[in-house]
């Protein structure tokens, strides 16, 4: 009986629209959830993107071996040692640190420019990329640059923090934004350069280690562990693990607080429900008495849930999405230089609104049996 | 052309067998609505009920309605005894023979007249989308509305509201129709064109109807009429119709009692509550009163109910 149940979402519908303010802040309560899920989500979502990127940039390498204590003391020829490591393919020294420019902290990363762009897989903006030996040359991230309004062939005093001389430097490129992440490197210097600056020639403080084969990790990992006991060992896989754990957690925090709102707005719904089977006893009671089966009953209110949460869902899933633009200029106004890429992801909207349908059945459900369960003596009852 | 669907048969369409029906109020009162009708209506009446408020009329239309079951008894309409049958098969019995006209019309606001008249032939599923549409049209414009037929009932007068209704009551071709004071919402000379909508059904189609209903008029236009006094069925006026029944003031008695009682039984329930709160002498008072007052209805409720039954 395909008509019967059209009729039924005419009539649902009809009641709807009919009662336009009660239906509108009952959709106004789907839509507040499903936009709270959409925007924490897919703000989660931009987020863990982000983070791996970004460290897929810092590390791209299998292992990184450094000092327990972070600083700069992981003697150089302690590469030669790990190339003698099975399975080791190469053992790429860098520093990692932060300098200032002016006020403005600065993540800087040490390297040979001939180790970079093997390991970093690096694309210019602007200008050109180190010459090895250029001592006295930088580039600059683009984003970092615009913040700082650098400029190519600028010179830039890259001070240590906590003290020490500055050197100058000569701004010779830009690096354009990696992947779908934004490069969040601020400048590289050359190895030697970097040793200078901090004044620890023959240190440094990272050996990024590319294995031939990712599965002999957990040997090689194991192996510098032993030969090395001061040092720390991490392996990447481990790392991308250990953060996805963390990302889980915030995530599920994100989920639940969405929940709540979720949960207001199924109340919504079974409130309405509710009070429109209350208000059409009469008329139930009449559609029984006129033939109309329980399930014929069941399905019309039924409908009306979900004609309620279906509106929602997709207001609601337009509007999260508009949230995360909201959020990211709210970031962007308190002043952190923190982007979340704008990622949207297919499966969490159509997770959301589907979440929205049975939402909507759940909290419909109860009235919908109520109205069913009206006697039909109801259509001849006169108060 | 609504001749063709009548079968020619002419057995009776209702019969009643000492139907009973007892109402318990809780406390062991109970009102006996029907008190063993019979009753039988042939093919092609058109019988009216008249009687006070509270003499059962609409507890006899719910019955051979199917819209409730008898206490005891047996109710067969158009050959089928219709008393064992299930809530499903009710629905079903309901849709196919029988159609109801009511007070307050009850039609669905939400939708056209037309739409309304639709209803039990989606319900019952038997004709195709455009079959029903054709013939929902083809019925308002038996009742006079086919220029109406796009308006939702709040757009409607009473009178034409309740002509929507009849040809609703029509549409699945029930056995019989049932009217609950089919004029007694609308005005006198409205009503005298729903009166005669109806006596021309009956005569043009052989359409049965068993009407309940105070105004005289409809009585008057009736081919049989009936009358109920308290839960039972006679042929003759009773004498003192115009007052107000001792019946009535029975039923009136009785409910008062139905009701204190009720508020007792949820005074002794918050005393009980609060029993903590109170000083034991002050609960112990209150709690006697009420238990004295309580047991003294439940005395007084109790007779009433076993003199009715003596009086049966």
């Amino acid at each position: 009986m395909p008509h019967t149940s059209i009729v039924a979402f005419k009539m649902a519908y009809r009641n709807i629209t009919r009662r336009k303010f009660r239906s509108a802040l009952t959709i106004l309560g789907v839509v507040i959830g499903i936009a709270t899920i959409v925007s924490l989500m897919t703000v989660g979502y931009g987020m863990r993107t982000q983070v791996k990127t970004t460290l897929n940039e810092m590390l791209g390498a299998g292992i990184i071996l450094s000092s327990r204590s972070g600083a700069v003391d992981v003697p150089e020829h302690v590469k030669d040692m790990v190339l003698n490591v099975s399975g080791v393919k190469e053992a790429v020294p860098v520093i990692t640190t932060l300098v200032n420019v002016g006020e403005q902290p600065v993540f800087t990363v040490g390297i040979n420019p001939e180790d970079a762009t093997r390991l970093y897989h690096v694309s210019l903006e602007d200008g050109r990329l180190l010459k090895p030996d250029e001592d006295d040359g930088v580039i600059f991230g683009a984003s970092t640059a615009a913040t700082l309004g650098i400029k190519i062939n600028d010179t830039v005093t890259l001070n240590v923090q906590g003290g020490g001389v500055g050197k100058k430097f000569h701004v010779v490129g830009f690096l354009r934004a990696i992947g779908a992440g934004e490069l969040n490197i601020g400048c590289f210097i050359t190895l030697k350069a970097a040793q200078q600056l901090l004044n620890r020639e023959g240190y440094v403080s990272n050996l990024l280690i590319v294995l031939d084969d990712p599965s002999k990790g957990e040997y090689v990992e194991q192996t510098l562990r032993d030969m090395f006991e001061d040092a720390s060992v991490v392996r990447e896989e481990e790392l991308m693990r250990h953060i996805d754990r963390i990302m889980n957690v915030i995530n599920g925090v994100l989920i639940a607080l969405g929940s709540i709102s979720l949960a207001v707005g199924a109340l919504g719904i079974l409130n309405t429900v509710m009070m429109s089977v209350h208000e059409r006893r009469r008329e139930i009671g009449m559609l029984k008495a006129v033939g109309a089966e329980r399930w014929h009953v069941l399905f019309l209110f039924l409908s009306e849930a979900l004609i309620i949460s279906i509106i929602g869902g997709l207001i609601g899933c337009g509007l999260g999405l508009a949230g995360v633009y909201l959020i990211q200029w709210l970031v962007s106004m308190i002043g952190l230089n923190l982007t979340v890429p704008l990622l949207i992801a297919p499966d969490i909207l159509v997770g959301a609104f589907a979440v929205a349908i049975i939402i909507g059945i759940i909290a419909g459900i109860y009235p919908s049996w109520k109205a069913s369960n009206v006697p039909p003596v109801e259509a001849l009852r006169y108060e | 052309m609504f001749r063709r669907w009548r079968r020619l048969d002419m057995n009776s369409i209702v019969e009643l067998h000492k139907v009973v029906k007892i109402y318990e109020l809780g406390e062991g009162i109970e009102v006996q609505a029907l008190r063993g009708i019979n009753l039988k209506v042939e093919r092609g009446e058109f019988v009216s009920i008249q009687g006070p408020s509270g003499s059962g009329k609409t507890t006899l239309l719910n019955m051979v309605g199917g819209l409730d079951k008898p206490t005891s008894g047996k109710v067969v309409i158009d050959g089928t005894d219709i008393t064992p049958l299930g809530e499903k098969e009710l629905a079903r019995f309901r849709r196919e023979k029988i159609g109801f006209i009511f007070q307050f019309f009850n039609l669905v606001p939400l939708l056209t007249a037309l739409e309304n008249v639709e209803l039990p032939m989606l319900f019952s599923g038997k004709l195709s989308d455009r079959e029903i549409r054709e013939r929902a049209v083809d019925l308002l414009k038996l009742v006079g509305l086919e220029k109406r037929m796009h308006h939702k009932p709040t757009q409607l007068s009473g009178g034409e509201q309740q002509r929507v209704a009849i040809a609703r009551a029509l549409a699945n071709e029930p056995a019989i129709i049932l009217g609950d004071e089919p004029t007694g919402n609308i005005d006198r000379a409205t009503g005298r064109r729903i009166i005669r909508l109806i006596q021309n059904l009956n005569e043009t189609l052989d359409q049965t109807f068993v009407i309940v209903t105070h105004d005289p008029a409809v009585a008057e236009a009736s081919k049989r009429r009936l009358f109920m006094v308290d839960g039972r069925l006679e042929s003759q006026p009773p004498k003192e119709v115009s007052t107000v029944s001792p019946d009535a003031l029975k039923a009136e008695r009785r409910q008062l009692l139905l009701a204190e009682l009720l508020w007792l039984k949820t005074s002794l329930k918050a005393l009980e509550e609060r029993r903590e709160e109170l000083h034991p002498e002050a609960y112990r008072r209150a709690f006697l009163s009420y238990k004295t007052r309580l047991e003294k209805i439940k005395k007084l409720a109790y007779r009433y109910a076993s003199k009715r039954r003596e009086h049966r």
